[in-house]
């Protein structure tokens, strides 16, 4: 089976803190994969250290073969990765479906000339990229509220925005940093199945980071486990649940 | 919003090119239609048209791009001082007609700003705001004092220009173009690039927008157009200085940015046109009485306090509000003064002439602190806004799921 | 450029004017930075405070008597120290009113707006200031309120022994040759159309004074003097004790970890029942005086300054570029850069471009920010994604 994304020892120091120590783990095309652990566990920097925004100590990141470690994080948009962020960073001032082109703009670039003159080109490629956000917002719900700003919607809906707009950069693999957080029941369900249709319909490979086990767990079907930036347990959702190293670590158990 | 679902009239080439036409065609004209105004009102409206192209340019790269460039005079200098020393230098070797000599140096003066912008623009990779800000200015002041050293450039004394070409229709021209390739560009998916880098650099990397490429462009566009009107500033007045391009012009500058509201084209093209006039139109104040002049710091200060709290209600509440603290203001200014009148020493008479900056230094602060987002805030002066306010809901409320 | 005009031996010379001058960019700086620190907010007021604080110590001077064309003789130290003390009580209350009319309504909105609400302010106290003070022609303290006018001359290197006597044998020849030219003037010769054995005794005494003149520049060039005005000195002493204080405050009392608490995070500083309002008033309360303090020391000890109301314009802004230049926020990092910014205006004089003295402030700011954006004692902070 190819390998799509896969992190060979990759370690990454600030000072004297090393925030992820050797984390080893390999994503195939199609996977919908989970990242947890307990708080501080070093996640968000695994997606940081991923998508260019920290350059690895030491180890590789390989995607599609080819190692990106280091890559600055525009570059990492265009070979094909895309992701959402924890704290969430939308295009506060810009409308719900301007934050979705914004993503678009990747694939169907609008030279500078054109778009001073606005030349029919220019239109174009606007028009074209108005309608594929709209296609994007309705995977997500959200085309009823296209034309509000986007930092006027509630939390969830935010969340959802920003998984549109990352989507809209066609990317291979989507990071999903948290996606449920501050969802209720019913909303979780209707992510999962969200995530499950940006899996099937669009075949884009899915890693995400959650807190919510039971998320998780019935989402994903392969999970990696860090605590203290370290690897601690890797398998299908089963094995997790039973690994004592992880019950240790989110329970806290004494040593 | 400027990708709002609902499609603009100037998608259709035929709009396109039909305003274009017309516009061209008024600005022809305009030269001879107001042939009959005296000098100074020309010079005014000339001005005001360099203005409003520094100002929307200076937009481009403040409001719409986000990045903090406060030395925007120095591209117009740039400008102006390419088209001095070509002017002074080819132009009676090459014997252009006006028409022609015109663009060309227009176009040399916008070149060479482009260049200076590319220049200030890469320290704003890695500088952040305030920073920007005062690498900007340092260098719009190197480039000044270098020129006052210049022997080629005159030094102080500066170099005359001739030929000496003014045309309102010229400037408008070019105001016009600026506000358009801006408008233009905030229509296209590629103006909310510029905009996405300045809501948030680190998601726009993410989604792949060339964060870098966008900041020198943002440069690079704004100080072509300051530039160019350089170029036509120095035909205008007949010499350039770089007295004419001193710090004031930048911080002037940036006020007009804010005070029409950081990122709104129409806003900047008012708050130029405004900022620049009211200065003019106080050159023939009269002579006040100090009392008169105190009073009116006095009440401002005194009820625009009332800002501090938090206004919730209807817009229009909110402007009748706003008048009303105006009227305040101005009544109780004139009462105070009667009453300070009484007072030792309070009836010398201030000459007029002095109190022009004073005064336009009050407006400033007064206008501030009462609508501290600008005359229109991020919002554009269009068709859209307009039926907004009249009463189709504004769907700027939260909408929960 | 006169660049083959470079003398090493003034360049000690050089360098102390340029500390000198460095601490009065300092004083402001530190105003600058402390705002800056709290509020996040540029104080493009503040070279106008630093206006108002030379015009305190003019107006001081003139109540102890040093109105123009005074014949006073005596002066004491404690004139000077009455003028500091007004400048600087007459920044603090300004600085005060600007923040609590002017910054503290916008307090809430966005930061570019503080910004030109600070320009308004500036532009209102230069253009109001026309209206109610002394500015043409601009006025200057008189130098004669200073008691330490004498300076101190430290000899690094002295000229040769040989030269030296040469010079002493000079001057005597001058004197004498001046005596008999008075001389004959007392009697009736005409100064420009002398008769010929006038012109004589004229061309002898020219010539001695250019052979003196010839002479003494070369001890000039052999010997390293550098001369500090006294005056100067205690205008830098002053300068280290104010920081000293400055630091002491900010460091080991509670105010001053208020003020730090605040610079760091307004929000949880107010959460933590620091009193932000209070905090940011005493801020500017210090800041301003030390720029009065600033203004007192550079128009009384830098004699023949000039004062109007654009004489902060420049100051401020260069001051400004220092707190820049070691970090704005930074407060140690505001001395450095202002010492930084006056040593090397005095540098560039040194050179021989001295021309350009106003563009190096700019010029080192863009170096140094290049390879440090932060400034020199800044802290990068990274953003936390």
């Amino acid at each position: 089976m190819t390998t799509l994304l896969e992190l060979r020892d990759a370690t990454i120091r600030f000072g004297g803190l090393v925030a992820v120590n050797k984390v080893c783990f390999e994503i195939h095309p199609g996977q919908l994969f989970g990242l947890i652990g307990p708080n501080g566990a070093g996640k968000t920097t695994c997606f940081n250290l991923i998508t260019g925004v920290y350059r690895p100590t030491s180890g590789e990141i390989f995607f599609d073969g080819k190692g990106i470690g280091g890559t600055s994080p525009s570059v990492i948009a265009e070979k094909g990765i895309a992701r959402t962020f924890q704290n969430i960073r939308l295009f506060k001032s810009l409308s719900v479906l301007e934050n979705v082109v914004v993503g678009g703009c990747l694939r169907r670039p609008t030279g500078l000339f054109s778009a001073l003159a606005y030349l029919p080109k220019a239109i174009q490629i606007t028009d074209a990229l108005r309608d594929e956000a709209l296609r994007y917002l309705k995977i997500v719900h959200l085309d009823h509220v296209a034309n509000v700003r986007s930092a006027d919607l509630s939390y969830g809906m935010q969340r959802r925005l920003e998984i549109a707009r990352a989507m809209a950069t066609q990317p291979k693999l989507l990071l999903l940093d948290e996606p449920a957080a501050g969802m209720n029941p019913q909303e979780k369900g209707e992510l999962n199945a969200m995530v499950r249709r940006i899996r099937d319909d669009h075949g884009m490979t899915v890693l995400l980071i959650e807190h919510d086990m039971r998320f998780v767990m019935t989402l994903c079907e392969r999970i990696v486990v860090l605590d203290h930036g370290e690897e601690i347990a890797q398998g299908p959702p089963a094995e997790i649940r039973e690994d004592p190293k992880v019950i240790a670590a989110y329970l806290g158990e004494a040593h | 919003m400027s990708l709002a679902i609902h499609r603009n009239w100037t998608q259709f080439a035929w709009v396109r090119l039909l305003s274009v036409g017309g516009v061209l065609l008024v600005l022809s004209q305009l030269d001879g239609l107001l042939a009959g105004q005296n000098d100074f009102v020309k010079r005014l409206i000339i001005l005001a048209g360099l203005y409003v192209v520094l100002a929307v340019s200076l937009n481009l790269i403040n409001g719409i791009t986000g990045q903090f460039s406060m030395g925007h005079a120095a591209f117009y200098m740039v400008g102006a001082y390419t088209a001095g020393y070509l002017a002074s230098t080819q132009f009676t070797r090459l014997n252009l007609p006006l028409t022609l000599w015109m663009p060309l140096v227009m176009v040399a003066g916008a070149i060479a700003a482009a260049i200076a912008g590319l220049i200030v623009g890469l320290p704003s990779l890695r500088l952040r705001g305030d920073y920007l800000a005062i690498v900007t200015l340092g260098f719009g002041e190197i480039l000044r004092i270098v020129a006052n050293n210049s022997t080629e450039l005159g030094k102080a004394f500066g170099l005359n220009v001739s030929p000496n070409f003014r045309s309102i229709g010229l400037t408008w021209g070019l105001a016009i173009l600026c506000v358009a390739c801006c408008r233009n560009l905030l229509k296209t998916s590629r103006g909310l690039q510029f905009l996405a880098v300045r809501e948030d650099e680190i998601a726009s990397a993410a989604m792949g927008v060339p964060v870098t490429r966008t900041k020198v462009l943002a440069f690079v566009v704004g100080s072509a157009f300051a530039g160019a009107a350089g170029a036509v500033l120095a035909h205008f007045e007949g010499f350039v200085s770089t007295a004419m391009f001193s710090m004031d012009v930048s911080f002037i500058l940036v006020t007009m940015v804010v005070l029409g509201g950081t990122g709104s084209i129409t806003g900047s093209v008012i708050a130029a046109v405004l900022l620049f006039y009211i200065p003019e139109a106080m050159r023939e104040l009269p002579d006040t009485p100090m009392a008169r002049i105190l009073g009116a710091p006095i009440a401002i200060v005194a009820l625009l306090r009332r800002e501090q709290e938090r206004f919730h209600g209807p817009a229009r509440q909110k402007w009748a509000r706003n008048l009303g603290i105006v009227l305040g203001c101005v009544v109780l200014a004139i009462a105070l003064g009667a009453v300070l009148a009484n007072l030792p020493g309070m009836n010398t008479m201030v000459q007029g002439s002095k109190l022009r900056m004073v005064v336009f230094a009050i407006t400033l602060i007064a206008l501030m602190l009462l609508r501290p987002q600008g005359i229109l805030a991020h919002h554009e002066l269009s068709w859209d806004w307009v039926q907004r306010l009249r009463g189709k809901p504004a769907p700027t409320h939260e909408v929960s799921a | 450029m006169p660049l083959a005009a470079v003398e090493l031996s003034t360049l000690p010379q050089q360098l102390a004017n340029g500390i000198l001058l460095g601490s009065i960019y300092a004083l402001i700086a530190l105003g600058y930075t402390m705002v800056y620190g709290v509020l996040k907010l540029i104080n493009f007021a503040h070279g106008e405070v630093f206006m108002l604080g030379a015009y305190a110590a003019l107006f001081a001077s003139w109540g102890l008597g040093f109105t123009p064309n005074n014949t006073l003789t005596a002066t004491s130290p404690v004139n000077l120290l009455i003028m500091l003390l007004a400048s600087m009580a007459l920044c603090a209350v300004v600085g005060v009113i600007i923040e609590r009319f002017a910054y503290r309504p916008i307090r809430n909105q966005p930061r570019i707006s503080s910004l030109i609400t600070a320009i308004g302010v500036s532009l209102l106290l230069q253009y109001g200031g026309q209206l109610f003070l002394p500015t043409s022609p601009a006025p200057n303290i008189d130098g004669k309120v200073n008691p330490y006018r004498n300076a101190v001359e430290l000899k690094f290197r002295e000229a040769p022994l040989a030269l030296r006597e040469e010079a002493k044998g000079l001057e005597s020849q001058v004197q004498k040759a001046q005596a008999e030219w008075d001389a004959r003037l007392a009697a009736g010769e005409s100064r420009f159309a002398p008769s010929s054995e006038g012109r004589i005794v004229r061309d002898a005494l020219n010539a001695a004074k250019t052979e003196l003149n010839q002479k003494q520049t070369e001890i000039a060039r052999q010997s390293a003097v550098v001369v500090l005005p006294v005056g100067q000195l205690i205008m830098l002493g002053a300068t280290v004790v104010l920081m000293g204080l400055l630091t002491y405050l900010v460091m080991f009392t509670r105010p001053g970890r208020a003020m730090r608490a605040v610079s760091h995070d307004f929000d949880s500083a107010a959460l933590m029942g620091v009193n932000v309002n209070s905090i940011v008033t005493f801020t500017f309360l210090i800041g301003s005086a030390l720029a009065g303090a600033g203004a007192m020391m550079n128009a009384t000890f830098l004699s023949g300054t000039k004062i109007d109301t654009f004489f902060g314009m420049l100051p401020g802004v260069k001051a400004f570029v220092a707190a820049v230049l070691g970090g704005i926020g930074n407060i140690p990092g505001a001395v450095l850069g202002g010492v930084l910014m006056g040593v090397a205006e005095a540098l560039v004089v040194w050179v021989g471009i001295g021309q350009y003295r106003d563009a190096v402030a700019f010029v080192v700011l863009i170096a140094v920010l290049l390879l440090r954006p932060g400034g020199l004692l800044g802290s990068s902070k990274v953003e936390k994604v």
